[in-house]
């Protein structure tokens, strides 16, 4: 369908720039993508990425620049025109409704119809056709919200396949496939390359980049540093591009002082399933780090630890006292804490004030409240305080929260770790979506929390970060700890690795 | 009174396991439903009579019609409270111009009649683009705006009779439509059973029927996936407002005037719980008609079972709100329980 | 994820609603209220006589009480169908209790107190049953509350039998009706007090503060620690215990337990409550903004009444308001 000569590119993107509620997220965007290569968007979380694949796709409109497809202009894009183009976006956050099946949710938005009635034969005909292509093990008759997270990429990736596009923008579509899954992605890709199809990848795994990769565009801080061909680039080159730095400057070094066990899990199933037979400790003085894919269960860990998943078997120990009532008012009572991962769902209620999100989880605490009456004085001194050691920008007390930046936003979540007393701390990816100064102080305030003796628990997909920052770090796969490594045994290769042997373990225990 | 609740008592004893995967697999709602029919049958002879079947049917139908409407709507992810007050103003913009075509063209009943009918639906289909309106273009939540156009709707058909009965309809339309039983059953039942036959093909094989389910169970994928949001929701409240006029109608033919009072609160409460019991989602996206049609029948059954056995009149509404609360609680944790995450 | 959260910082309108500054916009009530109230002033000079302007206050001080019984659920993201039904099952509960021990030797302030006791145990009830389907098996409030709206109706028409009680004792009237302090009829005292109260409870309490959070973003309250069901509970009782007071007031000013007493009152709570300024999606809204409510329908009704518009034409414009005054809460998060 796409003859075009390789070199012309179909997709051309010139000074593309977008601001949100003032907070500039992309600055004069230069961005092109040829017929039948893969051209990788790189970047660390917050560089701009999203927004950029987001405006490739019609979602957002951007605030300035030239957008050209197939040598035509193109504005007032929305996500259907863009589709009707032939530019189909995959992303991260599913475009699926959770009560149709795969097949309805594979034609939304373009059903087969005769005469007004729905083709259900042609429309099933031609799905099972798809997914057999692609090899995925798709029922057509599932509800989709009944499916698994890998299920529901593959029903996406399907579902963008099936009209035939011409750009094809996947957003980190490793994340939640196991490796076999993966595999067959990426043969799906080549086939994809040679038929012509512009694919636009965002990853920031190296390993994918380099198989796959024909050339790669380097975002930083939503501004573009440079797009270089990927034969013969050093993964150490694209690290320093993205960072803007030497990696070593990134991470502070900490002083870990391991002393006695703060928390001790064994043989902890929970979260139905996502968390299997996990023996975990972690000691004060020391951060732990828990590594592992999207969906490897390494969050539902911590948060079962916290109490809020569902245990199943096994038991949790607190500074050598088992726990039977497990919730997030009791555990904060015994001194955990846990900043959750997504900050906007979880983390804050938004159009509340910073001072009330920063004490919203010490509100039993005697100094703020007694007897069910607050002292608001006190509270708002409590709050001044820990938001003050944590340089919260503005340092506006009675801001709404959702007016603040990623960065902001977790600073006002971690104030509650200065509001009460606390021994434990479990970070959920705490540097999702801020940038990089302010990644800097939050390891500075885990830093802190060291000195101060506590135990801190650290979670992330960035296996640089919790490389750098664990003392000891576990990693998870599957919902089960795979390897603990140690001292100079963490490495990425060792982790990586960890997950492949993982892997032959399942592929031989499945084929016996 | 002592029948279902003595079922219900045997049953949260028996083997819960099997019995709940049984009852996740076809719903609560037959089952109840059949245990009571045949309690009735075995307690009073009155219960299967002739008269008592077709009462039960005409009462059911015209619950079962406006609650398509509701059910259809919530599955969209919105809320229609005006649905008794469209009952009650398309009954009487019925009858007013049935009576002012009767003085117009005596005699020709067929046209006074479809004056009537034309009239009374345009009036439901024009207070749910009203409605519609306001929710898909201006916004508003589904409850405020309907809760809005239920005091206006309400409000102008006290005004245009002053809440006195109008009379005067041709007698025709009475006896052969609205008290006609057609092969032994109610006219009403008819009608409700081809609404529901449209409304199932409606779902299974238009796109109209796939996107409102899409839109009430993720309104971001549907319009990512480019469907008009706008356009489906304006036409969920059209249709609702059309179901709800239809219900009008057929309450006068049976009554023989139109009346304010058809509507009201009363009504729009029991379109919600016949639809709630029927497993229609108040979070959007999940309901099936056959389910709506069977919860009337069994709200009906319930209350022409609860007068049968003499029970308080005024008693009668605990056990429609024990009822919907139960059946509701138990939908919540079969959903819990199913969706991970 | 950054320029996902970047997209979401714009603030949602309960974002601006929950806001406490005073902008132009936020004055458009209360002008709405003063305009409208001068002009029907001018229209008719009845208005401004004093039996008309206690009579405003008195029927702004049950529809207040109501509306923050309705706020209070509102705000935490709830909303109480069963509002009035419940007013009439108390107020039929209460006169019963009073009639019934009447006929007894018990003293007066006995029999008031035990009647008062009644009502407020009835409304706790309803409060304790839709507090804890909403709290403990998360049941949406529309439904857990249209469930009790029956239950609720039933018990009111059984114990009355569909009749009016009566044998309630003098001083029942004069302590909730009657009686004057400071020249005030009795239930604007009662009104205000509460309404005091209400306003600290929501502001200063641990309770508000997680009524608030919850109503704003349950889940992120929920993994704050904040006690969420005890709260919603709470609320539920609060509210239920407020209508109660309501009924028995409005009881007292009838003269008999009505079983009919409720009405139309959930629905006209809730739009007194959101014409005030809270918002079905939670976390916003105050004793401030339901007293604001009901004052604007009680003057517009009143005026109407005395320029003798129809009741008819009265629930148009009443309908009207409703849905305008949400479209110009949206207007105004819009633009800002």
């Amino acid at each position: 369908m796409a003859k075009e000569e390789a070199s012309e590119p179909i997709l051309i993107l010139r000074g593309i720039t977008k601001r949100f509620q003032g907070i500039t997220a992309l600055r004069q965007v230069d961005f092109d993508v040829r017929a039948g290569e893969v051209h990788v968007l790189f970047g660390e979380n917050g560089a701009g990425k999203s927004t950029l694949i987001n405006i490739i796709a019609g979602t957002f409109q951007p605030d300035e620049g030239a957008y050209r497809f197939d040598g035509l202009h193109l504005s007032h894009l929305t996500p259907h025109r863009a589709r009707g183009a032939g530019i189909c976006a995959v992303f991260q956050e599913f475009s699926l409704a959770p009560n149709l099946t795969v097949v309805e949710n594979l034609f939304l938005g373009r059903e087969i119809r005769r005469g007004g009635i729905l083709d259900l034969a042609t429309m099933r005909r031609r799905a099972s056709d798809l997914i057999e292509e692609l090899g995925f093990d798709l029922e057509l008759d599932r509800q989709v919200g009944m499916l698994s997270r890998a299920h529901q990429q593959m029903v996406e990736i399907a579902k963008a396949l099936l009209g035939e596009p011409r750009i094809l923008i996947l957003d980190e579509p490793t994340a939640s496939l196991t490796e076999r899954e993966a595999g067959r992605l990426f043969e799906l890709v080549a086939a994809l390359k040679a038929r012509g199809v512009g694919i636009i990848y965002v990853s920031h795994r190296m390993r994918e980049i380099r198989a796959l990769a024909d050339r790669i565009t380097v975002l930083r801080d939503g501004q573009l540093v440079r797009t270089l061909e990927a034969a013969g680039v050093q993964d150490a080159d694209l690290v320093e591009l993205m960072t803007g730095r030497k990696i070593d400057g990134l991470f502070p070094t900490f002083d870990h002082k391991p002393g006695r066990v703060a928390i001790e899990v064994q043989g902890l199933s929970a979260a139905r399933g996502a968390v299997c037979d996990v023996d975990f400790v972690a000691h004060a003085g020391e951060i732990t780090g828990i590594a592992g894919l999207v969906g490897c269960g390494k969050s539902e860990l911590v948060r079962a630890i916290y109490g809020l998943e569902q245990i199943e078997h096994g038991e949790i120990r607190l500074h050598d006292v088992a726990q039977n009532t497990l919730s997030p008012r009791h555990s904060l009572r015994r001194g955990v804490v846990y900043f959750p991962a997504n900050r906007a769902t979880e983390g804050l209620a938004l159009a509340r004030v910073v001072r009330e999100n920063a004490s919203m989880s010490s509100l039993d605490v005697r100094e703020i409240a007694r007897l069910g009456l607050l002292d608001t004085r006190n509270e708002r001194s409590l709050v001044q305080q820990a938001v003050d050691r944590l340089k919260l920008r503005p340092p506006n007390l009675e801001r709404p929260a959702g007016r603040l930046s990623g960065g902001n936003r977790q600073k006002v979540m971690l104030a509650r770790g200065l509001m009460r007393d606390l021994s434990v701390f479990l970070f959920d990816e705490p540097t999702v979506g801020i940038d990089v100064g302010a990644k800097r102080e939050v390891y500075d305030f885990m830093g802190r929390l060291l000195q101060a003796g506590a135990a801190v628990v650290v979670v992330s997909s960035e296996l640089p970060e919790v490389l750098a920052l664990s003392n000891r770090l576990y990693v998870m796969h599957h919902g089960r700890i795979v390897t603990q490594l140690e001292g100079s045994e963490k490495t990425e290769q060792n982790v990586l690795a960890s997950f492949f042997r993982s892997e032959a373990n399942a592929a031989t225990g499945a084929a016996s | 009174m002592t029948v279902e609740e003595a079922d219900m008592r045997s049953s949260s004893r028996g083997d819960l396991r099997a019995l709940s995967r049984w009852i996740s697999a076809i719903g609560i709602l037959p089952v109840l439903l059949t245990v009571l029919i045949l309690g009735m049958c075995i307690i009073d002879p009155r219960f299967s009579g002739v008269a008592n079947v077709t009462n039960i049917l005409r009462n059911a139908s015209v619950l079962a019609i406006v609650a398509f409407g509701q059910a259809l709507v919530l599955i969209a992810g919105g809320f229609d409270l005006s649905v008794g007050a469209i009952v009650a103003l398309a009954s009487e913009i019925a009858a007013v111009t049935m009576r002012w075509a009767g003085t117009a063209f005596p005699e020709q009943d067929a046209l006074i009649i479809a004056l009537g009918v034309g009239a009374a639906l345009g009036t439901g289909i024009l207070v749910g683009l009203v409605n519609g309106i306001c929710v898909a273009v201006l916004r508003i939540s589904g409850f405020i705006a309907t809760l809005g156009s239920m005091s206006v709707t309400l409000g102008i058909a006290l005004i245009i009779t002053n809440g006195i009965p109008v009379y005067g309809l041709p007698q025709s339309f009475i006896t052969q439509f609205g008290r006609a039983r057609w092969f032994e059953f109610p006219s009403a039942a008819y009608v409700a059973i081809a609404i529901l036959l449209v409304l199932a093909f409606v779902q299974r094989r238009t796109v109209l029927g796939r996107y409102l389910y899409a839109i009430g169970g993720n309104s971001e994928a549907a319009i990512v996936s480019g469907i008009s949001t706008r356009r489906y929701q304006i036409a969920a409240y059209v249709i609702s407002g059309l179901l709800a006029a239809v219900t009008g109608l057929l309450l006068t033919a049976l009554v023989g005037s139109g009346q304010a009072s058809f509507g009201g609160d009363l009504m729009m409460l029991q379109s919600i719980a016949a639809a709630v019991i029927g497993g229609v989602s108040l979070h959007g996206g999940v309901g099936r008609f056959g389910m709506v049609a069977l919860s009337a029948i069994f709200l009906s059954i319930l209350s022409n079972a609860l007068n049968l056995l003499r029970v308080d009149s005024r008693i009668q509404p605990i056990f429609i709100g024990v009822i919907l609360i139960c059946a509701v609680a138990l939908d919540e944790i079969r959903r819990r329980r199913t969706v991970h995450d | 994820m950054t320029d996902r959260e970047a997209s979401m910082s714009a603030p949602s309108p309960a974002a601006l609603a929950g806001r406490i500054h005073v902008s132009p916009v936020q004055l458009i009530l209360p002008a709405g209220v003063v305009i409208l109230f001068t002009g029907f002033a001018l229209a008719d000079h009845r208005v401004m006589s004093s039996a008309n302007l206690i009579n405003i206050l008195q029927q702004t001080s049950f529809l207040f009480l109501f509306a923050m019984a309705q706020t209070i659920v509102i705000i935490g993201r709830g909303f109480d169908l069963s509002l009035g039904p419940t007013a009439s099952m108390v107020s039929v509960g209460s006169a019963l209790a009073m009639a019934v021990l009447g006929t007894g030797h018990a003293g007066e302030p006995v029999i008031v107190l035990a009647g008062l006791a009644a009502g407020a145990v009835l409304g706790a009830l309803v409060g304790v049953f839709n507090g804890s389907v909403v709290g403990f098996l998360r049941v949406t409030p529309f439904v857990v509350t249209l469930g009790s709206f029956n239950i609720a109706t039933g018990i009111a028409t059984t114990l009355s039998g569909g009749h009016p009680v009566q044998g309630m004792p003098e001083l029942f009237f004069q302590l909730l009706s009657t009686g004057t302090m400071l020249g005030l009829p009795a239930p604007v005292v009662i009104a205000i007090a509460v309404g005091l109260v209400i306003h600290f409870v929501l502001r200063r309490t641990v309770f508000g503060r997680g009524l608030y959070l919850i109503g704003t973003n349950a889940r992120a309250a929920e993994v704050a620690g904040v006690p969420i069901r005890l709260i919603l509970m709470s609320a539920y009782i609060l509210s239920s215990v407020l209508t109660a007071l309501g009924a028995m007031i409005l009881t007292a000013r009838t003269g008999s337990g009505e079983p009919s007493i409720g009405g139309t009152l959930s629905l006209q709570s809730a739009a007194a409550a959101i014409v005030g300024g809270a918002s079905f999606s939670g976390g916003s809204g105050s004793a401030g903004t339901a007293l604001l409510g009901s004052l604007f329908i009680i003057v517009l009704s009143n005026g109407m009444n005395l320029v003798q518009i129809s009741g008819y034409v009265q629930m148009i414009v009443l309908g009207v308001i409703v849905v305008a005054g949400v479209l110009l809460d949206r207007l105004r998060a819009q633009r800002s």
